[in-house]
């Protein structure tokens, strides 16, 4: 067995070191976790082929195969270009030539050419799901051009409904599908139903006004999740036309200083939440000076605040009337370590143009 | 006389037929459905003939055209009161058989029952006409055929509509000038002979067998399976249960409306009286009560027909996927178990 592997540079190709010196674990990127079956087979035979016989449903829902022996990786590379041309740049539309938008020409034979902007995942959404506002995968589809390849870090995940089931509040950039409703009375049969499904299920928005026999609502607190569309038997309750989109900033795990993500966008267009992804590059750029590191997307936001962060994010993008956008946000961090952030200035992070 | 009409030549009949009546048809309302991204059909004014759905049949019935499920009754200023304007323009409705069928029933319920024409209704139902859409045998929750409501000859326009255009009969002359200088066409509608789906009806003439079927443990299936929401009500194309709302204008009690508003058999509270007792207290209890009444009770008391027409309707609104047509089999079987109990089949 060779000792002497680079494993960095393959951490960067989507292969992760294993506990057994010289072998690794493929990651194969699902955009938005759905794609054909037939290509269980291609993950069949690269597990049965080159690993070892075995297959993880990755945490952030790639196909994850471990057990491949280093020696085994160019094979493993080359046979997946078929796969990365048909998902990555056939489904999704991405432009492998490139690198955070910069031309790079991809070595087909070499794999994936970058890990930092991870697989975006998501709930089977409204392509399945009675709850689902949207179509989580195909909006992962539009995503993925925009954020690979590219060695800025961002973890995006997807959620079809307010349930959040796929924990859009547990990432750098969570989505969350939701719609404005709209309440025809003349079909009301004030049955109630609504607000009892708003109680149970969401945000205690909707009353039966006895008096009136119709419903009152505080728009404030919908949180757009559509579950009085569901309850109403006689469709009093509809939703708009067109979906929406609530964006969760800077959740996370890890070692350090795990939060939960909080509002950065709420009634969002999709033209607002792509428009805004397009900027990502960009702010992860000037934060990190043009350099990238192996640093989570969250972090950046941390280094340059909050404020910088939005500035930069929504520079060029025209909100959409109804969009709201946090002016500020106040994380609550479960600190592992007592006062985690009081530290000798020397060890203090930067932000921005460095000397 | 029979007409081929381009889909041009159709916009051009509804333009002028519109002139005169209300026309309406089935109309699609994206996203409107209980799913996000799925569509709702229902009963709207049309204005062109691609405004028309004539592939699927409507989620909701015809019935929301002639007693919606909202509408004044008459407003009133303290001791004085006027009746709500009826409406002045002749309707044209655009239904399929099983449709037509369902307002023959409605018109039971709403006039001459118990010696009592409800005017509100009367009023609008004097002014509809019927133009019968062909239809092609309906989905997977249709049953006109076991109903006896696949057929109708209660129609002044008949159509078939396809994605050229529609084929016309005119049945009542008042419609001929309409179609002056079109392309004439030999045209009869045919109507559906056989559905995927039959249903049973049970025999229930027997008193002591109906006792027996109300204490039944197959009711109790929907105890868990029934939310009572009342979709299928709402649904149903002969459904008639409302009930009136006064409702005040602003903070002066004294000026307001009276409203009549759909009900439903199937909500927790539809029976409750004087006490807060509750007839029917169970979903498994309102259930038997619904199906009975489609499938026994109204044929009991008016005579030739059931009062489920089998459009479907029911099953196909029902958010927890209760099917009529299986539970009616459902009793149909447990009939069948009763009687032999009884020694009587």
């Amino acid at each position: 067995m060779n000792h002497d592997i680079n494993v960095k540079k393959l951490r960067l190709n989507c292969f992760r070191q294993s506990k057994v010196p010289g072998e690794f674990m493929l990651q194969m990127r699902v955009p938005g976790g759905m794609v054909d079956a037939k290509y269980l087979d291609t993950v069949r035979y690269i597990a049965q082929t080159w690993g070892d016989g075995n297959f993880h449903f990755g945490t952030r829902q790639t196909f994850d195969i471990p057990g491949i022996p280093y020696e085994n990786i160019p094979a493993v590379n080359a046979y997946l270009e078929q796969y990365i041309r048909e998902v990555d740049a056939g489904l999704c539309g991405v432009d492998m030539d490139t690198v955070a938008h910069q031309p790079q020409p991809w070595d087909p034979k070499a794999g994936y050419p970058t890990i930092g902007a991870r697989n975006i995942t998501a709930c089977v959404g409204n392509y399945h799901c009675i709850c689902g506002n949207i179509n989580t995968f195909e909006l992962a589809r539009k995503i993925e051009p925009i954020i690979f390849p590219s060695h800025y870090h961002i973890k995006i995940n997807i959620s079809g409904c307010p349930n959040d089931c796929n924990k859009a509040h547990m990432c750098d950039f969570g989505i969350i599908g939701v719609y404005k409703m709209r309440y025809h009375p003349e079909r009301c049969v004030a049955c109630g139903a609504c607000a009892r499904a708003c109680e149970h299920g969401a945000t205690r928005v909707l009353a039966l006004n006895e008096e009136s026999g119709r419903i009152e609502k505080d728009p404030c607190c919908c949180v757009g999740c559509g579950e009085c569309v569901r309850a109403c038997p006689t469709s009093a309750w509809t939703r708009e036309e067109t979906p929406l989109y609530r964006v969760i900033l800077g959740g996370r795990t890890g070692r350090q200083t795990p939060r939960a993500g909080k509002m950065f966008l709420n009634w969002a267009s999709e033209e607002v939440v792509l428009g805004a992804l397009k900027n990502w590059q960009k702010f992860s750029a000037w934060v990190m000076d043009y350099k990238p590191e192996y640093l989570h997307g969250g972090h950046l936001i941390d280094r340059a605040g909050y404020k910088k962060f939005k500035e930069i994010i929504l520079d060029g993008v025209e909100l959409n009337p109804e969009c709201m956008v946090a002016e500020d946000i106040f994380w609550h961090e479960t600190e592992y370590r007592s006062n985690f952030n009081v530290k000798p200035p020397e060890l203090h992070h930067t932000a921005g143009p460095q000397a | 006389m029979g007409y081929s009409l381009t889909p041009a030549q159709a916009d051009g009949v509804l333009g002028a037929l519109r002139r005169r009546y209300c026309v309406y048809a089935p109309r699609r309302f994206p996203n409107q459905g209980r799913y996000s991204g799925v569509d709702v059909v229902r009963y709207a004014p049309v204005e062109r003939f691609a405004d028309i759905v004539w592939r699927q049949k409507s989620d909701y019935p015809v019935k929301e055209v002639i007693s919606p499920i909202q509408q004044a009754l008459f407003y009133f200023t303290e001791d004085e009161y006027r009746a709500s304007k009826a409406p002045v323009r002749p309707i044209l409705i655009l239904a399929r058989p099983c449709d037509i069928a369902a307002q023959e029933i409605q018109a039971k319920i709403y006039a001459g029952n118990g010696g009592f024409d409800d005017v509100y209704y009367q009023r609008v139902r004097e002014l509809v006409k019927f133009a019968v859409m062909e239809c092609g045998g309906g989905d997977d929750t249709c049953f006109c055929v076991s109903m006896g409501s696949n057929r109708t000859d209660n129609y002044s326009l008949a159509l078939r509509c396809s994605d050229s255009g529609m084929l016309v009969q005119v049945a009542d002359g008042e419609f001929e000038p309409y179609f002056q200088g079109l392309p004439q066409a030999e045209y009869t509608p045919r109507f559906v002979e056989e559905n995927e789906l039959k249903v049973t009806p049970p025999d229930l003439d027997d008193r002591e067998v109906r006792l027996a079927l109300k204490r039944h443990p197959m009711w109790k299936e929907f105890d868990s399976r029934c939310i009572s929401c009342g979709a299928c009500t709402a649904a149903c194309s002969t459904c008639t249960c409302f009930t009136t709302r006064d409702v005040a204008y602003g903070d002066n009690p004294e000026v307001g409306e009276r409203r009549r508003v759909t009900a439903s058999c199937q909500i927790a509270g539809f029976d409750q009286m004087a006490g807060q007792r509750e007839l029917r207290a169970t979903a498994g209890d309102r259930m038997r009560y619904k199906v009975l009444h489609k499938f026994h009770d109204y044929k009991a008391r008016f005579g030739d027909h059931h009062m489920c027409v089998g459009c479907g309707r029911c099953t196909h609104r029902c958010p927890e996927l209760i099917s009529i047509s299986a539970t009616v089999n459902k009793v149909h079987a447990a009939v069948e178990d009763i009687k032999a109990g009884m020694g009587k089949a």
